[in-house]
Parts: C-alpha cells; sequence; structure tokens
C-alpha cells in the first residue's frame, strides 16, 4: 500500500511509451491534396513528407492554395448551402462545402533493421535463472498502415485527421494521430492583418520548430522523447520527479497561432491537457461522476490527471535573405531556373510551463490513517531553435532545457524518507523542496538534396541527463540507454532517402549510440562507475508509400 | 460603270481563288495506335525556306496545365509562355527534337508575365515544369507550313501542299514518331498505325 500510485504507473507505462517513442514517427504527406488538384506531391514536398516553401503556405492557408484556390481546384467542393444563404442569416445555415471528392489518403511502411554484435552484451541483465531476450541480428518489420485525411470546408475551416489502423503488422494498436479543426485567418473578425489570428481545437503536435510527427527520420529525436523521470536510488542522492511529458506524444486542448511558415514572423499559444503520469482513462469508471459524454460511466473517459492546463508558447521570426524585396515576399523565391525555397534564416524560442502531479499513500493528521497526498511539481521545458537555407542545403537544430520541482517526501518526525519506497520506508505526510530534476540537450541536422530524388541525412542528438545516468546504476527498464557512461548521450544518424516517385520512398538510417555499460563496479573511494564501455548500432533501412 | 468594276473584280477573285485550289493539293488520312494530341506535318523540302511567321504563338501556364497541351508551329515562330496562375511557374525543356545539347531553362515568372523564344530548330519540344513534375506540354516546330492537328478521330487534313513527293511524319504523344514517303498530285492519303 506504501506504494506510491504514481511509481506504479511509471513502471508500468514506461516500458510502453518507450516501445511506441522507439519505432519510426508518423510521418504523413496527403495524396489527397494531390487528387483534388491534380498535382504532384512536389508541389508541396521536398523528400515527403518535408515541405517546401509552398507546402507550408499551403499549410498556413488551411490546406488550400494561398491564392487563387478556386480555380486551381480541379476536383469542385459539394456546397452545402447556397452562398447566398449568408444574407439571410441567422434565419439559415451558414453554408460550408465539403470536398468533391473523400480527401484520404493511405501510408504503409516496412523495415528491415540490423543490431550490431554487441546487443549480446546485455545477456548478463536477465535475472537469475531466466533466459535472457533474444535480440536478432537482422529483422523484418512491418510498420504503420495509416489513414488520414485533411481539407477544407470551404469558408477558411481547415481540418486534419490522421490515424494508425494498423501497427507492427498487429491489425491494430494504433492510434489517433493528430485530429483538429482549424479555423484560419480568424483576426479578419477583429479587423486584424491577414493570418494574424488563427484557432485550432482538438488533438495535435504542438507547433514544435521542427515536426516530429511529421518529419522525414525514421527515428525520432532523442530530445523529444525525453520525458524526465528522477532517480529513485539511494546510491547517489534522490529524486521525486517523474514526469512522463515528452514533445513526441500529440497534446490536446486549444492553440492561437498566427503569421507564416515561409517568411516573417509565427507564433503560437497553446492551452494543453496534462497527463505527466501517464494514467489512461480511456472511460469513466465512477458511478458517482456523471460523463458529460456516457452518463454515471463510461464516455470517452479523461486524458487529463490533473485540473491544471499546460501552456506551451513558441515564436519565430524567418528572414529570407534574397537582396530584392519583392522576391523575398514571395511564397518562394524566383530562382534562375524556376522557383525555389528561399535562403533564409529561422530563428525561434518555445517555453512550456505546467505542473506534474504525483499521488501518493500519506499518513493522515492523526497519524494512524492513511490518507492520499498529491503533490504538484512545476515544471518548466525551454528552447531556441535555428534553421538556415541555402539553395539545397537546409541546416537546423534546437536546444532545449527542461527543469521540474523536486519535492521529497517527508515523513511525520520531518525527516526525508529515502527513496525507492519500501515497507519499511515511514508515511509521507508532507514533500519538502529538493534539487530540481533537470535535463537538456538537442540536435543538428543537415539535410542535403543532392538530386531532386536523393536527399542525404546527417544528424546529431544529444541529451544530457543526470537522472539517466543514476536511473542506470539501477539497472531500471523502459529506456534504451540502460547504462549510459556519462551524462551526455549522443547518436549520430547519417542516412539517405531515395525519392522511388514523388510518393514512394526508400530510406537508409544508421545509428551510431552512444557507449553503454551493464558492468558496474566500486572504486577505491566507495564510487560506483560504469565500466567495459561497449556500442550498440543500429542500421534501419526502410520502404514507404502513400497513395 | 460600278456595277461593271464590281463585276470584274469578282471575277477577279474567282479566278484567283480558283488558281490557289488548282495549286494546293491535300494529304488526309487516318492515324491509329495511341490516343492524346496528334501532329502530321511534312518534313523539310530541300532547297525551300520558309519566311519566319510574325504572329506569335502564346503557351500558357493555367490551373496548373499547359494551355494548350500540345501545338505545333512553323520553325522560326515566336512563342510567349505566359503564366496565368497565381502560382509560380517555370517552363523548361530537357531536348529540342530529341538532341539534349539543345535543352533549355526559362526560368521563373509570376502572374501575368510573359517570356518569349523563337525556334528555330524544328524538331518536338518536351515542355516541363520544375516545380509542378505533373505538368506537361509539348510543342512541335514544323520545318514546313504545311501541317495539321488530327481531330479526336485520328482524321487529318493537310491543305494547299504542293504537287511533289514529300515525307509526313506524325507525331503523337505517348507514342514512336512516324514517317511515310507521300506522292503529291492533288490528292493523296498517307495512313498511319502507331506504335509505343
Amino acid at each position: 500500500m506504501r506504494l506510491c500510485i504514481a511509481r506504479f504507473f511509471v513502471a508500468v507505462s514506461i516500458p510502453l511509451v518507450a516501445t511506441f517513442s522507439l519505432v519510426a514517427p508518423s510521418a504523413y504527406a496527403i495524396p489527397a491534396f494531390s487528387r483534388q488538384y491534380q498535382t504532384s506531391c512536389s508541389t508541396c514536398h521536398v523528400d515527403f513528407p518535408k515541405l517546401n516553401d509552398f507546402g507550408k503556405a499551403f499549410k498556413d492557408a488551411g490546406f488550400k492554395f494561398p491564392k487563387d484556390d478556386e480555380t486551381l481546384l480541379k476536383v469542385p467542393h459539394v456546397l452545402l448551402g447556397a452562398p447566398a444563404q449568408k444574407e439571410v442569416w441567422p434565419n439559415s445555415i451558414w453554408p460550408g462545402s465539403i470536398p468533391g471528392l473523400p480527401p484520404i489518403g493511405l501510408r504503409m511502411n516496412t523495415f528491415f533493421q540490423v543490431t550490431s554484435g554487441s546487443r549480446d552484451r546485455f545477456n548478463p541483465l536477465a535475472p537469475n535463472n531466466a533466459v535472457p531476450q533474444f535480440i536478432p541480428a537482422t529483422d523484418f518489420q512491418t510498420g504503420f498502415f495509416s489513414i488520414f485525411t485533411a481539407g477544407n470546408f470551404g469558408s477558411d475551416i481547415a481540418f486534419w485527421v490522421d490515424d494508425d489502423i494498423s501497427v507492427g503488422g498487429s491489425n491494430a494498436a494504433g492510434g489517433l494521430g493528430d485530429g483538429y479543426l482549424k479555423l484560419v485567418n480568424i483576426g479578419r473578425v477583429f479587423h486584424l492583418p491577414t493570418d494574424a489570428l488563427h484557432f485550432r481545437a482538438g488533438q495535435f503536435e504542438l507547433d514544435l520548430p521542427f515536426t516530429q510527427a511529421r518529419g522525414i527520420n525514421l527515428s525520432p529525436y532523442d530530445i523529444y522523447s525525453q520525458s524526465n523521470i528522477g532517480a529513485i536510488n539511494a546510491l547517489t542522492g534522490q529524486q521525486n520527479v517523474a514526469n512522463q511529458f515528452t514533445f513526441a506524444g500529440a497534446a490536446r486542448g486549444l492553440e492561437l497561432s498566427g503569421g507564416h511558415m515561409y517568411g516573417g514572423y509565427h507564433y503560437s499559444v497553446a492551452v494543453i491537457d496534462q497527463n505527466t503520469s501517464g494514467i489512461n482513462q480511456p472511460a469513466n469508471t465512477s458511478p458517482f461522476v456523471p460523463s458529460a459524454t456516457g452518463g454515471s460511466s463510461g464516455g470517452v473517459g479523461f486524458a487529463s490527471d490533473t485540473s491544471a492546463k499546460a501552456l506551451y508558447t513558441r515564436f519565430s521570426y524567418r528572414f529570407n535573405l534574397e537582396r530584392d524585396e519583392a522576391n523575398r515576399k514571395e511564397i518562394q523565391a524566383a530562382g534562375p531556373t524556376g522557383p525555389r525555397d528561399h535562403t533564409y534564416l529561422n530563428l525561434g524560442g518555445f517555453y512550456l510551463r505546467g505542473n506534474s502531479r504525483q499521488a501518493f499513500i500519506g499518513a493522515a493528521a492523526n497519524g494512524t490513517d492513511t490518507t492520499s497526498l498529491t503533490v504538484h511539481e512545476p515544471y518548466y521545458r525551454a528552447g531556441g531553435d535555428f534553421s538556415f537555407n541555402y539553395r539545397k542545403l537546409n541546416v537546423y537544430g534546437l536546444y532545449m532545457w527542461a527543469r521540474d520541482n523536486n519535492l521529497l517526501p517527508v515523513d511525520a518526525d520531518g525527516n526525508v524518507i529515502l527513496l525507492p519506497f519500501s515497507d519499511a520506508s515511514p508515511l509521507p505526510v508532507r514533500f519538502v523542496s529538493s534539487v530540481p530534476a533537470k535535463f537538456s540537450g538537442g540536435f543538428v541536422q543537415a539535410d542535403y538534396l543532392a538530386l531532386p530524388w536523393t536527399m542525404l541525412i546527417m544528424r546529431w542528438d544529444g541529451v544530457n541527463s543526470s537522472a539517466d545516468r543514476i536511473n542506470g546504476f539501477t539497472l531500471a527498464s523502459g529506456t534504451p540507454y540502460f547504462a549510459p557512461l556519462r551524462s551526455t548521450r549522443t547518436r549520430f544518424t547519417p542516412g539517405v532517402q531515395f525519392l522511388i516517385h514523388p510518393n514512394i520512398k526508400a530510406d537508409f538510417e544508421y545509428q551510431f549510440r552512444p557507449q553503454q555499460s551493464v558492468d558496474v563496479a566500486t572504486s577505491a573511494t566507495n564510487l560506483q562507475a560504469a565500466q567495459n564501455a561497449f556500442r550498440v548500432q543500429t542500421a534501419l533501412f526502410g520502404l514507404e508509400f502513400v497513395y | 460603270m460600278f456595277t461593271t468594276y464590281s463585276h470584274f473584280v469578282k471575277t477577279v477573285l474567282v479566278l484567283l481563288a480558283g488558281s490557289v485550289i488548282a495549286y494546293g493539293g491535300c494529304v488526309s488520312g487516318k492515324i491509329s495506335g495511341g490516343k492524346g494530341a496528334t501532329v502530321v506535318y511534312i518534313e523539310a523540302i530541300p532547297g525551300k525556306t520558309f519566311p519566319a511567321p510574325a504572329k506569335h504563338i502564346v503557351m500558357d501556364q493555367k490551373s496548373l496545365l499547359f494551355q494548350p497541351h500540345a501545338t505545333v508551329v512553323l520553325v522560326g515562330t515566336t512563342v510567349d509562355f505566359l503564366n496565368s496562375d497565381n502560382v509560380q511557374h517555370n517552363i523548361f525543356w530537357p531536348s529540342l527534337a530529341g538532341n539534349k545539347k539543345l535543352s533549355h531553362n526559362m526560368g521563373t515568372w509570376p502572374k501575368g508575365e510573359i517570356r518569349s523564344f523563337k525556334f528555330d530548330t524544328p524538331g518536338l519540344v518536351p515542355l516541363l515544369c520544375n516545380v509542378h513534375p505533373e505538368m506537361s506540354g509539348f510543342i512541335v516546330v514544323a520545318p514546313t507550313p504545311y501541317y495539321a492537328e488530327a481531330d479526336a478521330s485520328g482524321g487529318y487534313k493537310i491543305d494547299n501542299v504542293p504537287d511533289g513527293s514529300y515525307t509526313v511524319t506524325v507525331w503523337r504523344e505517348g507514342m514512336k514518331a512516324q514517317s511515310e514517303p507521300v506522292a503529291v498530285a492533288g490528292d493523296a492519303t498517307a495512313d498511319f498505325t502507331l506504335t509505343k
């Protein structure tokens, strides 16, 4: 009973989160738009799903051509009311439209992975008398089969839904990626400049500097997958932080945004649910609390584990660097041999503020009964980013800092309770501040479009987390970096991608992973130290198509 | 007096017209095999040149399409490339008459602007846009003014062809071009069956 509830869910859910974070991220191009406009994927993408400047403008405009959309649309929308109905509103429903063809796209990918021989070095980690898991040197894997739909309803209302129908060949196990409605340019109601204010609601990837869900990489950015799980052992100090928030996950909430991604300013402010403990309540099972969507039990459940909402903000400014002013303001630059992406420098920053929630069984005021204790630990994530583009070369990256307040449990005598809890531990009655749990890191990536169908990629990922190192000594599960030798773990990931057709791609990534160890020794000064370092490298081949 | 003069002029005009008709033969026929834009023309006639037309031909880029999709012009014709879309376009051709050395890129220009090019080499010009790879257009630069575009059923007719022996060439999108010798003495017929 003294088991901290939050810890229980951490123990259960981290392996699941880690499993999902290790597989390739969802990535979408929109063949639905190709059908509507009868144009190629490469109108909006360089090496799908990476957007070119025109694709960014298309997205900014609510999945429409920024100008003359009606004339370029080859499949006319179906009117849901004559435009003249607007004149008799509110005595009629405001007319809208739906796409003439269901704008549906499908995507399938498959992988082949090779794991280096050092994978067997982890065998000593298996419990006594247990056969260690066998890690194959080579493996074919089915990836995702996904459906997605996006477009607009004619009156500056855009929509997007994507869902993984099947993951890993399981014919299920997928889930909703993004699903939202976006009111484009609602600032016109307030006489604001064009595109100064948009609004969207639903489930969406936060307005990250560089998308994870729609990126070109086979493996996710490490910093986006980094949660802040503090040390829970008594060897090297203790941290009572179990914040599972990561930027890799989709957020649920509301967002205001404005500006353009192809030039000038861009901002967003989002208010989102918090679920830092990872508790999943897909249905409301309380018989006492009526559910707005399902009576006294059932319904769609709850996504939050706290009433507080997290706030995410981002601001960036993109300097298009063409000398000619008119050219700078165009969506794409006028190159001597055709339109191309601008030469630009984009600088930005982002900030997320929230309160993580942990619940414990604690001692009541009378000292004998138990009660539920809840601790809210403020946390933030802040970072800066840049992107520089020159012709076919795009270099970009971000660096991020993370800090979680660390509140340690205190017993009735005012002593800090050593973690992790055991049956012998006293019940906590309150919490005191301690050294915050922090991590930092980021990535830098260079994409070079050697040929219109060949993208060369070099990427560096780095995460500095003292918690990783400390946790490593305890051989905790749930992280691919089992016992990092250093607080900073880095990964180099060269890759190459070939477009067989604009909608078919072959990918390759080689992941030079950081040094790890399963051999921990005690030094003469009685300090713990990992030794006999080795690396587990992986090579990943992918094939994917969208249609 | 006036009536007499008018009658005289009409008579002369009729005679002139008759002489033209008598001078020009007609090459016609049917083209089968494949579908799509089709151009038929008489190949160069040794020792004979034709003045370049002063009139420009317009090739438009509208709704992400080349409009017309295919056209035929006399060698020496200047083609005006117009962008009618509110997106930037580009036009280039990777070869001219199959010669990659004659490839050319016209650059980028916005809506409403025109860039012109004079085609002095006969042959096929496949038009492409490097930002909208699905866009495709064709200009057939004919060496003689004796050309025609086939109708939807594949029928064609080239009028006013002087009597003589010529080579007639057919180009149809997606099919192999084909040539046939034709002797024109009045009317002549040349049917083609194209293959890929």
